[in-house]
């Protein structure tokens, strides 16, 4: 995004709007910090500036740049899923795809959020580490275009410095590698430049219990007592 | 993916916060899902404390602006139909409707799921998948306070700003704008209709002086 000198009054009304702050006030105008913008186009939607001085440049909507906007304005649409939205059905359409089946548990880890936003840089840190955990990443998610070297994990050199608002890692397990792959991606969640909501997806077992629940409070990664639920609705119904 | 997983709040303010979304598969049921979606928004539609509706897809929600029939002429080969509500009756109520219907189209409740499961049994539903939050990890002294988080968490896509969020704290503090107002203006950036505008307006009311300081904790 971009403001048009000619035309802003420096009212700065557009600033609050933005999710990572990067609007600010120079010489009584208001500047978009380009290097810290993610082209969520939340303050131009907002509409807000009484002289249109907000604008989508060219520049937003070429490649690599285009990246930005594709993982941070959910109208946009992916090339690599064709449909818009950060990642995939993931478990809310689990009861008609089988995606998730007893013994497996989804995981999702969700860079940026909340608020906050990231690199694509932190994601690859934890992406090389994961490939050495050897997990089954889902092909389907708009970060696995972004992908260089599948056997690394290493994303496509002119992507890796963008930043974006929120971008999801999603995989699978085996359900007896839960403790294994915890202890060993928790310390490398700590250590990265953001912030990273964590989800698991699991079915629920056939008398309604999720014995899930004592195996991560065990693990010091207690789940919160708000959740997603398929409530089991959509037919023809997989593993039922 | 997951947007409306990781809403932050209390065990009591979550009791009072639950979305829906009737969600089609683009491997399974998308094609043709039209119609079928159309009987979802207007079951949706008849429950009078529907507290907010839309889609990305349509660009905007009720709260900001979005018309039932306007968003009913979306819904051909559409992702979905997502909503919020305030009172588990109203969740329950529409989901004792859908099971009448039966459209095969799949549904997720998100909300206390413990709550969830038992409207389930209630109803002769038996539950699919859970997606659970783990948390935040990583670096959380970046993160706003607890008051900030329970209204920027409920879009999922983080199109709603923390600082939008703390100015319109002071402007209700202030006296300068209602807390229904506030949440108003809060939920124009999140199109999906997930933003729980009561759910909001009571944060409001109840934030106390101090609840709109700065980052870090």
């Amino acid at each position: 995004m971009r403001i048009d000198p000619d035309k802003c009054m420096g009212c700065m009304e557009c600033a609050d709007f933005c999710p990572v702050e990067c609007i600010h006030e120079r010489d009584g105008q208001g500047v978009i910090d380009e290097n810290e913008c993610v082209e969520c186009g939340v303050c131009l939607r907002a509409d807000v500036c009484p002289n249109d001085a907000l604008f989508m440049p060219e520049e937003s909507l070429r490649y690599p740049r285009l990246v930005r906007a594709q993982f941070s304005d959910p109208g946009v649409s992916h090339p690599a899923t064709n449909q818009a939205g950060r990642g995939t059905e993931e478990m809310k359409t689990n009861d008609v795809t089988g995606r998730f089946r007893r013994g497996e548990f989804g995981m999702a880890l969700e860079f940026g959020r909340p608020g906050i936003g990231t690199r694509l840089t932190e994601i690859e840190k934890v992406l090389q580490a994961l490939m050495a955990m050897q997990v089954e990443l889902e092909e389907n998610n708009p970060v696995f275009g972004l992908v260089a070297d599948m056997r690394t994990g290493a994303l496509k050199p002119e992507v890796r410095n963008e930043k974006v608002l929120s971008a999801i890692l999603e995989f699978k397990i085996r359900q007896e590698r839960l403790e294994d792959i915890v202890q060993r991606l928790t310390p490398v969640l700590a250590d990265v430049d953001t912030v990273v909501s964590w989800g698991l997806a699991t079915r629920f077992a056939e008398d309604g219990s999720l014995p899930v629940l004592s195996r991560l409070d065990a693990l010091g990664v207690p789940a919160r007592p708000n959740g997603k639920v398929n409530m089991g609705m959509g037919r023809p119904i997989v593993e039922p | 993916m997951s947007h409306s997983l990781h809403r932050h709040g209390t065990r009591d303010q979550l009791q009072r916060d639950y979305t829906f979304y009737a969600r089609t598969s683009r491997y399974v049921n998308r094609e043709g899902c039209g119609p079928k979606l159309r009987r979802i928004l207007a079951i949706l539609l008849e429950e009078t404390r529907i507290n907010n509706f839309g889609s990305s897809h349509a660009g905007k929600s009720y709260a900001a602006g979005l018309k039932p029939e306007e968003y009913a002429l979306t819904l051909d080969k559409a992702y979905g139909v997502a909503a919020c509500f305030s009172e588990n009756d109203a969740v329950r109520s529409v989901l004792a409707k859908l099971k009448e219907a039966d459209t095969g189209i799949s549904i997720v409740v998100s909300g206390l799921i413990d709550e969830i499961a038992a409207m389930a049994k209630d109803l002769g539903l038996t539950p699919h998948t859970v997606f659970l939050s783990l948390g935040v990890h990583g670096k959380k002294a970046l993160l706003p306070e607890d008051r900030v988080l329970e209204i920027t968490t409920m879009c999922g896509h983080g199109q709603v700003a923390t600082r939008l969020t703390k100015a319109v704290v002071e402007r209700v503090k202030a006296g300068k704008m209602t807390p229904e107002a506030g949440a108003h203006l809060l939920a124009q950036p999140c199109p999906c209709g997930i933003f729980n505008t009561t759910r909001c307006a009571a944060i409001l009311k109840a934030s106390p002086q101090g609840a709109s300081g700065g980052r870090g904790r």
